[in-house]
């Protein structure tokens, strides 16, 4: 039986990895109010953010600060690439969205092999934002990168916030996901929204892989666990809904951590996948769909 | 701007010629000519089905469709619908089309899109036509009644500063009292100087108010006539005016 210790441990490990679930559903989600688009290639832009900096700082040796300043623009424009060379070519000639959700996953497989050819597929990382550490509470270890994530994670909840609140293009992004024709009858232009939306979500996913890849290591394959828990984490939270994907991605991080110390690291996905499924048959809209509006529950 | 445009009175503020659209084998709506003069108020009059909002949409491009559209003289018709709302041509839709998770003021603030620098101003002259908004600019839009819902759908249009105003049948769902409320301000508008192209199924209110009439049948327009013709066109007396 693990101690309390152990657990609390975990739980703290959880909602690290959590937090980062829940950046990348709501990038899921961005991209889906926008577009109606469920975005498989999510999980590569978490790995381009970390691969992309990982190069910078190893390779090129630039400071951490820079390599992040350089890597999230680099990043946030592949997301607009893809938008503008497969997605609305695609929908211009009346693709499905099941055809164009298809081509997003083409897309990921894509770019993970370009990955694997140019770097190889030597798993990479970069050291803590801050070095030292960790900070330790009775028994509980946290390392200076969890507050990075954490600080980090918020602040950038809170400029989201700001940004679809508060903003004259952040207004329209959500006018659009409301009502599409509307929002083009009054000079919306919903191309350059989407294209907007992809690079917004991108930059989130490039941010969340930069956060983590000094808790653990990037390479070019680890953009399918990352997409596969921050969709599961979206649709936890009642898919398309960004604050429900973030509540999503933490309960999801820490069940998960939990299940590696009461279980054994084997039930991780286990967990993760039953959780899933549990959601599904008691909650199909998720589990924050009774809060809030419900509006899009059809 | 091209040099045709400049205000000469004959040129039409809106003209189409022979637009049609069609979904699949389906023709709604066979090739039609149709026009609004400056400062004109036009209502379209027709029965369920006869495609009058498949017009309006072609018009606006947002159903794909044939023909040519000029506004004062240039050829829009290659223009998506955003770029026709950055001409002057605004729509409000059928089912007004508000965006219900957002509140009042969000629908207005979207509505100035193209003019971020006189929305203040612009906010202020819709609150003088509709003070009601003014009073539930936190509510959201899906939770307003019905005529509210109509007035946010005006004011919100009026937020991107049309200069011909299209709206398919806005009085649709309303009390008489309502809608008569909402067609008097429309003529307040037009007096002002906003071109106006209404879709309307209430024959009396929109004949009262209209300049112009169009009348659509199966996908086209059987009858063209100025509204002081109406009273002697008998059938069409008898037809829609019971
Ligand atoms: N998306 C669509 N797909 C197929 N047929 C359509 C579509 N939209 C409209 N139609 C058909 O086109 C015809 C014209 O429809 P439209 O909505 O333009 O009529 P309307 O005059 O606006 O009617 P109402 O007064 O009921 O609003 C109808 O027969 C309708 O069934
Ligand atoms: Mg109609």
């Amino acid at each position: 039986m693990p101690s309390l210790v152990e657990f609390l441990q975990s739980i703290v490990n959880g909602i690290g990895l959590g937090l980062i679930y829940g950046l990348v559903g709501i990038g899921f989600c961005v991209i889906y109010n926008a577009s109606g688009i469920v975005n498989f290639a999510q999980g590569v832009f978490v790995m381009l953010g970390g691969m992309v900096c990982q190069v910078l700082l190893a390779e090129l040796g630039l400071p951490i600060w820079l390599a992040i300043m350089v890597t999230i623009p680099l990043v946030a424009l592949s997301g607009m690439v893809m938008e503008f060379a497969i997605v609305r070519p695609m929908m211009h000639r009346g693709a499905t969205l099941f055809a164009i959700i298809l081509a997003t996953l083409a897309a990921q497989i894509m770019i993970e092999r370009i990955t694997l050819i140019t770097f190889g597929d030597r798993p990479r990382t970069f050291s803590e934002f801050t070095s030292g550490g960790p900070f330790k509470i009775g028994g509980v270890a946290i390392g200076y990168q969890l507050f990075w994530i954490l600080g980090c994670g918020a602040l950038l909840v809170f400029l989201l916030w700001l940004f679809f609140t508060r903003t004259r293009v952040g207004r329209a992004l959500r006018a659009c996901s409301q009502n599409s024709e509307a929002a083009q009858l009054l000079g919306v232009p919903v191309s350059q929204m989407m294209l907007v939306a992809f690079a917004l979500s991108a930059a989130l996913g490039a941010i969340a892989g930069i956060l983590v890849t000094p808790t653990q290591y990037t390479a070019y394959n680890v953009g399918t666990p990352f997409g596969v828990n921050g969709f599961i984490a979206a649709i936890i939270g009642g898919f398309g809904r960004a604050g429900g994907a973030l509540a999503g991605g933490l309960l999801l991080g820490v069940l998960q951590a939990l299940a590696i110390v009461a279980l054994g690291a084997g039930f991780k996905n286990v967990a993760a996948l039953s959780a899933l499924l549990v959601v599904l048959l008691l909650f199909p809209n998720g589990l924050f769909a009774g809060f809030g509006s419900a509006a899009r529950s059809q | 701007m091209t040099a045709v445009s400049a205000a000469t009175a004959d040129v039409p503020l809106l003209e189409a010629k022979d637009i049609s659209a069609s979904y699949g084998h389906v023709h709604a709506l066979k090739p039609t000519s149709l026009h609004v003069a400056e400062g004109e108020l036009v209502t379209i009059l027709g029965p369920n089905g006869a495609g009058k909002t498949t017009l309006m949409r072609a018009l606006t491009r947002l159903t794909p469709s044939r023909g040519n559209v000029f506004f004062r003289g240039r050829d829009v018709s290659r223009l998506s619908t955003n770029r026709l709302a950055r001409c002057g041509i605004v729509m409000v839709q059928e089912g007004r089309g508000l965006f219900s998770q957002m509140t009042v003021r969000e629908n207005l603030v979207v509505g100035g899109y193209l003019h971020p620098g006189d929305i203040d101003t612009h906010l202020q002259a819709v609150f003088e036509l509709f003070p009601r908004l003014k009073e539930r600019l936190d509510q959201l839009a899906g939770t307003l009644s019905g005529g509210e819902q109509q007035m946010l759908a005006i004011g919100r249009a009026l937020m991107a500063k049309p200069q011909l105003l299209m709206l398919d049948e806005p009085s649709l769902g309303l009390a008489p009292r309502v809608a008569s409320e909402i067609l008097g301000t429309l003529r307040e508008l037009n007096r002002r100087g906003i071109g106006i192209l209404l879709v309307e199924q209430k024959a009396p209110l929109a004949l009262k108010l209209a300049q112009r009439v169009y009348v659509i049948s199966l996908g086209r327009i059987v009858v063209e006539l100025k509204t002081d013709e109406i009273e002697s066109h008998h059938d069409l007396a008898r037809y829609y005016l019971h």
